[in-house]
């Protein structure tokens, strides 16, 4: 039973994690908490079905899933969140308007997606069993495609983490997110740079939607709470730490798995706020985040 | 000047509340009969009824509502009930009874609706119990079947249509008492009175369960929540496992087991046994998991084209719901469809929210319908069908009556006992167009 | 606000005689119409506790929905199973608001804003379940708070046929006019001119001696207890609460009306309570107007309502009523 719940609690917890990775781009890149990542998720998620369902290939549309939430990030930060930033850069709803606008979107995108494919569940599948491993005559909740998912985040980790360390677009993306003024008098292209945080993000977030959505059904609203549960993720880990954002979403995964096994599903959400409260209250910084900017 | 401009301010303030008094007593009280006449032209007779048309439970209910409009869109085109044609509006709840409370507010005080029909969901139905009363407006044949609504003296205007959660699970334990004397059970329930109710019919019959797992209507849709019911059953190692729940529920319970190797054999409550619907949910192979499973019905099975019945719905569906399949819940939706329009015939041609409650008490136990168990209706009875047959899924996820014929358990939802009968039930009305 | 238009005893006046109109409308309109004025009064106290929070003190919360469900739990609980007269289960009901909001806000005045955001929307997510764990909650059925006919001198004051939603729209308009009425004044008093200084510069509010945080916090208190007034009498207007009652789309609604309103106006609140009830209205008869499918009908209000969000915070980030608090801002730089 113990080793039944951690398996659960590592499969979501790697979701998590992709959710928390995609919020931490973004917050690196600009500095702000992007409210409507799971309202991009979902969309490309969406994009993935209509795919898979055209080209009977679930293999095909991953990829073309990832792409579109690339780009849908990247638009989402040209036309939407460089106006904005330009038009509220500060007064006392700079650190309100954001929020405000980001949740905007998120409505307009899921209101969008209602009116295209309706509310109904729709089943988007992979060829990856769902049924879970066998060892012996036990069946462990532990399936192909879980492997699948805990794999998918691991690459992408592993992906970033080389693209940050070794490449020059990772020392861009890392000037411009601790010191703007300076990487831009050095050359960096800092908008230019911002909005590959943005792309990186969408693709971050669409893998995430296009791997958990076969172990579930697809909705407009369907990845909401995965957004909470991926801030929360984020937020433990720091906010600004890649590592961070993966540990995070693991420690959270395994905890609500726990919470869910051994007390109840209905307060694991509660426990979340808790956990987040008590972080932000004690080690503001996170596990492994950098800064302390958290206070106001 | 600024202590002038003050005090003329102060007048004019305390002028206007003085006028704004007199006003209010000045006013005539806008006419308003609470139990006017609504709903009900020289050509149209207007009904409401609201449903999941989104949201974790709708899979399946939202096809309900659909077959039910096809159904009056037949009847319509057959010279409609005494000259008038019925226009039935249909209002999305979402399974949410704060929803449900508002767009029925709008059925009735918008829409003005004659009555509401079919109405799905206990919790949602109690929500808006209050104002129905209140207004007098008749709320037929209830897509719920928590015993409670039978309650004439608290639901004045309500009637029943389904069996009570009681009578289903007192029968249901008559059966399991039958068959599988002496095996363990469990049960998975949604907690609400509708798993209350259940658990009240399973005391009565004397059912003991080895695990009760009850779950948050809605929580279906998380597989983390699902993987918990399994792992709770995997502990117990039910012989038997009872599914009380919505079609989602129980979709997600197959699949559940499915995934993590469970094995049992399942007994599916009425609700929650839909083929077409756990497919739709938990996708085709669903409908493989199906395989062997036990369910309880008061209708006949939704693939039996011998029913005359069932071959009269399906020619209606085919024609007027074009490109939907024929399954449990449009065999339901257009059977609670052809009650209200007999309800509305018997009523006569001076339709009226009281005459129609009237008919239904005087003659709705006459009433044509396919459902194999008779209606209670009375005028001090609104209990609608009181009993189940028992069948098999098929390979198909198709449900056979055990043993080739329907046999019929009928009982109360109180402390009767449960009788074996075989079915009886009024003819077919010809085209199925009812002549009462 | 630049200039004090009137004392507060004309205020009180005028308000009164606000009350007095809307009641003797109350006798016109039907009752649908008057349940959505109920409806309207109800998200006005919603939305001025998001205006008092965010445009006076500069906080934000996603999660008043879940305050709002404090009150209503607190007057349901208190009003089956003590058996509390209903508008003391009410007052009891926005004291466990209160009390809630106030632990909550001692953690939030340490908080930024994406922070305090992310935070109030798990609180937002996680606390209505709670309720699905403990059985005196009466679980997913909710609890029942049906207050029952209008007493008999109200009848008899009100007309012939004074229904129980007219005796609804008299108590919530009652209440919204008296918040309204309270919270102006409070915003005028030294504490009201405290947490602006501290919005507008904390730095130098501090330098000046105004305890920022003790601001912040009394802010947050003051604004859940009129969160959770609103949550009681919502549930008032339901006749029951349930978790489902207060759902994130909630939350996200009445901080919708509070930027439509203009985060910096009270009686903008007013225009952002009506918006809210007259949108899906308006939406419901746009789709059947253009033909509406069941996917248009379910989606146009979320449309409509994003759109309407997205383009006043691009567009007017200082709300529709650039009034005061906009002109204000261009005098503070």
């Amino acid at each position: 039973m113990f080793i039944d719940t951690l398996l659960i609690g590592i499969s979501s917890g790697a979701i998590y994690s992709l959710m928390a990775l995609s919020l931490v781009l973004v917050w690196r890149s600009t500095r702000i908490v992007n409210f409507a990542q799971s309202g991009q998720a979902v969309f490309s998620t969406y994009i993935g079905y209509e795919i898979a369902v055209r080209a009977h290939d679930y293999w095909i549309s991953l990829p073309l899933a990832i792409i579109f939430g690339a780009l849908l990030g990247s638009l989402v930060d040209l036309l939407f969140m460089r106006p904005l930033l330009r038009r509220v850069k500060d007064g006392p709803i700079a650190e309100i308007a954001p929020v405000i606008a980001t949740l905007g979107l998120l409505g307009l995108l899921q209101s969008l997606l209602g009116l295209i494919w309706g509310n109904a569940f729709l089943q988007y599948a992979s060829p990856l069993s769902a049924k879970g491993f066998t060892f012996g005559s036990h069946t462990v909740p532990f399936s192909p495609q879980n492997l699948f998912i805990v794999l998918a985040s691991c690459a992408v980790l592993v992906i970033f983490g080389f693209i940050f360390k070794y490449t020059n677009l990772g020392l861009a993306l890392r000037a411009a997110s601790f010191q703007p003024e300076i990487a831009q008098l050095a050359g960096v292209r800092v908008s230019r740079v911002r909005n590959i945080g943005w792309a990186f993000a969408g693709a971050t977030g669409a893998l995430a939607g296009a791997v958990i959505t076969p172990t579930a059904t697809l909705s407009p609203n369907s990845l909401d709470l995965l957004f909470v549960s991926g801030f929360i993720a984020a937020v433990i880990g720091g906010l600004d730490s890649l590592v961070g954002a993966v540990v995070g979403g693991l420690v959270l995964g395994i905890g609500f798995s726990f919470i869910l096994q051994y007390i109840a599903g209905s307060v694991t959400f509660l426990v979340g706020f808790i956990i987040l409260m008590v972080v932000l209250l004690i080690r503001p910084r996170g596990i492994f985040g950098r800064d302390a900017g958290r206070h106001a | 000047m600024l202590v002038q401009s003050r005090t003329k301010r102060r007048k004019l303030v305390i002028g206007l509340v003085a006028a704004a008094t007199l006003l209010v007593n000045a006013l005539p009280a806008h006419a308003m009969n609470l139990y006017k006449q609504d709903g009900v032209t020289s050509s149209t007779i207007t009904l409401g009824i609201t449903s999941p048309l989104t949201g974790a439970a709708a899979p399946g209910y939202n096809k309900v509502p659909y077959a039910m409009q096809a159904y009056f869109n037949y009847v319509n085109d057959n010279g409609g009930v005494n000259g008038r044609k019925i226009k039935l509006i249909i209002k999305d709840d979402a399974y949410n009874p704060v929803l449900a409370k508002s767009v029925t507010n709008d059925l009735v005080l918008q829409n003005k609706v004659l009555a509401i029909v079919g109405s799905l969901g206990t919790a949602e139905n109690e929500a808006t119990t209050r104002f129905i009363n209140d207004h007098r407006i008749p709320r037929l044949f209830v897509n719920t079947g928590y015993s409670g609504f039978a309650d004439a003296s608290k639901y004045p205007t309500t009637y029943t249509v389904l069996p009570s959660y009681v009578m289903e699970a007192k029968v249901m334990g008559q059966y399991l008492q039958e068959n599988f004397a002496g095996k363990s059970l469990a049960i998975i329930y949604q907690d609400d009175d509708f798993g209350a109710d259940a658990l009240k019919g399973f005391a009565i019959a004397g059912t003991k369960f080895v695990a009760k797992i009850p779950y948050a209507s809605g929580s279906q849709a998380d597989p983390t929540v699902v993987g918990k019911w399994i792992s709770g059953l995997a502990q117990a190692k039910p012989d038997v496992t009872i599914m009380f729940g919505v079609s989602s529920a129980t979709a997600a319970a197959l699949g559940g087991a499915y995934k993590a190797g469970f094995k049992t054999q399942w007994l599916l409550g009425s609700v929650g046994g839909d083929g077409t619907t756990i497919a739709t949910v938990a996708g085709p192979t669903a409908l493989g998991l199906l395989y062997g499973a036990i369910g309880a019905s008061f209708l006949p099975a939704p693939s039996d084209s011998t029913d005359p019945y069932v071959a009269q719905f399906q020619a209606i569906n085919a024609q007027y719901n074009a490109g939907v399949a024929f399954d449990n819940n449009v065999l339901q939706g257009m059977n609670t469809a052809m009650l209200t329009v007999e309800a509305l015939r018997a009523a006569g041609s001076k339709l009226t929210r009281a005459s129609l409650l009237k008919a239904i008490a005087k003659s709705g136990s006459t009433f044509a319908s396919a459902g194999f168990a008779p209606l209670g209706y009375s005028a001090t009875s609104h209990v609608g069908y009181n009993g189940y047959w028992f069948g098999t899924y098929g390979p198909t996820g198709a449900i056979k009556p055990v043993g080739g014929s329907y046999t019929l358990y009928t009982t109360d939802s109180g402390s009767g006992a449960v009788v074996k009968t075989v079915s009886k039930r009024p003819a077919l009305p010809t085209k199925g167009l009812p002549n009462n | 606000m630049r200039s004090r238009r009137f004392s507060p005893r004309q205020s009180a006046l005028l308000l009164f005689a606000l009350g007095i109109a809307l009641l003797a409308a109350s006798r016109v309109v039907d009752e649908l119409r008057t349940y959505q004025g109920a409806q309207v009064a109800v998200y006005v106290i919603a939305i001025a506790s998001i205006v008092l929070l965010t445009g006076y003190s500069g906080q934000i919360s996603l999660g008043h929905g879940a305050i709002m469900a404090l009150g209503g739990y607190g007057a349901a609980l208190s009003f089956t199973l003590w058996n509390f007269p209903f508008a003391l289960a009410i007052l009891f009901g926005t004291l466990v608001g209160s009390v809630g909001g106030f632990i909550l806000g001692v953690a939030a005045a340490r908080l930024s804003g994406p922070y305090l955001a992310g935070s109030t929307l798990a609180l937002a997510v996680g606390l209505p379940t709670l309720a699905d764990q403990f059985h005196i909650l009466g679980g997913e059925q909710g609890l029942n708070f049906d207050i029952g006919d209008p007493p008999h001198w109200m009848q008899k004051l009100g007309g012939d046929n004074f229904t129980q939603y007219k005796w609804f729209f008299w108590i919530t308009t009652s209440f919204a006019l008296v918040v309204i009425w309270a919270i102006t004044n409070l915003l005028h008093s030294s504490y009201g001119r405290n947490w602006k200084a501290g919005r507008n510069n904390a730095v130098a509010a501090g330098l000046a001696g105004i305890n920022i945080s003790q601001g912040k916090i009394l802010a947050f208190t003051v604004s859940s207890g009129l969160a959770s007034l609103s949550g009681a009498l919502f549930g008032l207007l339901l006749g029951l609460v349930t978790p489902t009652a207060f759902p994130l789309s909630l939350s996200f609604a009445i901080v919708t009306g509070a930027v439509l309103a203009g985060v910096g106006s009270l009686t903008g609140s007013i225009l952002g309570g009506v918006v809210l009830v007259a949108i899906p209205e308006l939406s419901g008869a746009l789709a059947t107007h253009l033909g509406g499918s069941q996917k248009m009908t379910a989606n146009l209000p979320g449309l409509l309502m994003s759109s309407l969000l997205i383009v006043v915070v691009l567009f007017m980030p200082h709300g529709v009523r650039i009034g005061k608090f906009g002109r204000q801002q261009q005098a503070n730089k």
